[in-house]
């Protein structure tokens, strides 16, 4: 048996004669020589990943202007900082987004600059108080103004996290990223063998406490992060670190594609091997690494997973779904990930970077619970007008016609001998086709039809409606028949009806 | 130096060996970068020799083929590229992948210039050249 204390391999960093590797060799060592010699021979793994992770922020503090502000609200950039606390305390979120350029920028974008040693524009407002009198501050500052500047992220590190694709006939912009229609492609996340929580899954030596390299300096783990869920393998970090010592090469900005800003930030954890456990789970490959793939295109919070996978399936870049070649994007870099890895390495070779032990263990068996919501979930299904008046392609234009003069509504939904969907007529494709010499409804109808599935809460159906600029939708079941048609009327009226 | 020609095909023009009688008609060696055609058209990026450039265009014209020359391709800042692969999933051609050594490549000679990549790039590294 193996044993090693965090105090023998700090005393070797120190002579310099530690054995350190990265988390991709000791998949190799591993594989070659088995745990026990692994055990032996390696004293440190480093981990290494690098990706867009929204729970982040910094906390910062202005110091007092003259005369002094207690600020109500603050923006660094146009982009809002929470002020929900002492006078001249903000916490920049990476997700929020600027006021005047809406998804180009956004709080990452904030926290790269404040990195990168720009000038950022500070604005704020307070009301004004016997000690704080002042209502309004304007001013320029750069980070080197800031008394502190403290990445503190509430969830980072995902474990592993979950591979994407999505069902829809249109295109989905989500924080999986950009989502073809159809299964065109598949995006993931995580670094899979060089993430660090799966190098050690029961957080034996990552805890409160733990030294971290964090966007290119040396931080700590806080606490187990928000939404960490331990028995699903989905544990997380909070973390923080000094933003001041940071560097724009592992901290960046991002935008996702219409669906926000978040921020990038690259994390290393040392893993000391203390035994044969630590070096098997050290050990682990991308072959022994599962993750979920989900259809995004279904708008719920429990999503449909339509296949296993590892992430040595997915680092393939291509995996086969119903039959068909798709392309793969990961999300993470592994490029960055692996450079963090090395660098890590490096540091602690140079003894430049020592182990601490965890002063508190993380939690390995508390569950990330749903929201407690006081409504129910309206569906289209519950909501949707049963009886449809339906057209056949073959059937003259003028028939539409005399229906929508005669009845109050304007989708008229063509349906094929199974009563499927296959194409819509609006009164609008009607008017503009008069005097064009057109006879029959497949003539006009419109093809790519927008539907909803029965099973759909209300809400995506009229994020639907929006997206599209269209008043109605067929609803349909899972072999494309025609149930029911839910219409923005319906829409407004449930929220005229007070949803409660 | 070779030139990249992007043919649009039509339903109706995809159900004829149209390539083919080019080729024949013409003689011409052409490269074929990427192809994506089903029963409802499509499209497929030819290159071809400089000098049979001219060749092929009234060839292809004869045959009412929609086509358009490239001559460019996506610029790639590497200096603000982090290598995520966010792109690669998304371009039609294959034009972006991922190397062995996970950092991001671009073939320029398949870019199709469909732009895209450009607004999935989270950190703005994907850049249409301004001619
Ligand atoms: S999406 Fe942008 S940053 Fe990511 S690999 Fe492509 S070009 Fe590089
Ligand atoms: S412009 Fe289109 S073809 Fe060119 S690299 Fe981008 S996605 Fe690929």
């Amino acid at each position: 048996m193996v044993k090693k204390t965090i105090e023998e391999i700090n005393e070797r960093i120190r002579r310099g004669d530690a054995v350190v590797v990265t988390a991709e060799e000791m998949v190799e060592i591993v594989k070659s020589k088995g745990a026990v010699a692994a055990a032996k021979e390696v004293d440190v793994v480093t981990t290494g990943t690098f990706g867009a992770m929204c729970s982040s922020g910094a906390w910062l503090n202005f110091g007092h202007a003259d005369p002094p502000i207690k600020m109500q609200r603050v923006w660094l950039n146009d982009v809002e900082a929470y002020t929900g606390v002492a006078a001249v305390d903000a916490y920049i979120g990476a997700a929020q987004l600027s006021e005047t350029r809406g998804f180009d920028y956004g709080g990452g974008h904030v926290i790269e600059d404040l990195v990168r040693g720009e000038e950022i524009h500070v604005r704020a407002l307070a009301y004004g108080t016997d000690c704080y009198p002042r209502r309004e501050l304007e001013t320029t500052i750069t980070i080197h103004d800031l008394n502190q500047a403290v990445l503190l992220n509430p969830r980072n590190a995902h474990q592993r996290y979950v591979a994407a694709t999505n069902s829809r006939k249109e295109t989905i912009y989500t924080y999986m990223g950009t989502l073809l229609p159809e299964f065109r492609n598949v995006t993931f996340a995580g670094t899979g063998e060089l993430s660090p929580l799966n190098k050690d899954p029961t957080y034996r030596t990552i805890g409160t406490g733990t030294r971290i390299f964090i966007g290119g300096a040396q931080g700590y783990v806080v606490w187990e992060g928000t939404q960490h869920d331990p028995k699903r393998e989905l544990g997380t970090l909070m973390t923080v670190g000094d933003l001041k010592e940071m560097s724009p090469r592992y901290l960046r900005g991002a935008n996702i594609h219409r669906y926000g800003t978040s921020l990038f930030v690259g994390i290393g954890i040392p893993i000391p091997i203390l035994d044969e456990d630590l070096a098997r789970t050290a050990g682990r490959s991308n072959e022994e690494i599962k993750i979920d793939l989900l259809d995004y295109g279904v708008p719920r919070r429990d999503r449909p997973v339509l296949k296993q996978l590892t992430y040595a399936e997915l680092w393939e870049g291509k995996i086969e779904l119903n039959g068909r070649e798709v392309p793969v994007s990961p999300l993470s870099s592994l490029k960055v990930a692996r450079e963090i890895a090395e660098k890590l390495k490096e540091l602690i070779e140079r003894g430049e970077f020592s182990l601490t032990a965890p002063v508190r263990q993380l939690p390995v068996d508390m569950e990330f619970r749903p929201m407690k919501q006081p409504t129910r979930i309206i569906t289209a299904g519950a909501v949707m007008t049963r009886e449809v008046v339906v057209g056949r392609p073959e059937d003259p234009i003028t028939k539409a016609a005399r229906i929508f003069a005669e009845k109050n509504f304007d989708h008229l939904p063509i349906v094929d001998d199974e009563n499927r969907v296959i194409g819509i007529v609006t009164s609008w494709d009607i008017a503009v086709s008069v005097g064009k010499g057109k006879q029959k409804l497949s003539e006009i109808m419109t093809r790519q039809v927008i539907t909803a599935r029965e099973d759909e809460p209300i809400d995506a159906v009229a994020r639907k409606l929006d997206k599209f600029g269209i008043s109605g939708v067929p609803v349909v079941d899972a072999r494309g028949r025609l149930r029911g048609i839910v219409t923005s009327d319906d829409i407004s009226k449930l929220i005229g009806g007070g949803r409660k | 130096m070779t030139r990249r020609i992007l043919l649009r095909y039509s339903a109706e023009k995809a159900a004829e060996p149209v390539l083919a009688s080019v080729i024949k008609e013409t003689g011409v060696l052409v490269n074929i970068l990427y192809a994506d055609m089903d029963t409802k058209g499509g499209e497929i990026l030819i290159s071809v020799k400089d000098s049979d450039a001219e060749r092929i265009f009234s060839a292809l014209s004869k045959r009412g083929i929609e086509f358009q020359e490239i001559k460019d391709a996506i610029r790639v800042d590497w200096d603000s590229c982090v290598h995520c692969g966010a792109c690669v999933s998304l371009c039609p051609t294959k034009a972006l992948y991922l190397k062995e050594d996970a950092s991001l490549g671009l073939d320029e000679q398949k870019c199709v210039l469909c732009e895209i990549c450009v607004p999935a790039c989270p950190v703005r590294a994907l850049k249409i050249p301004r001619l």
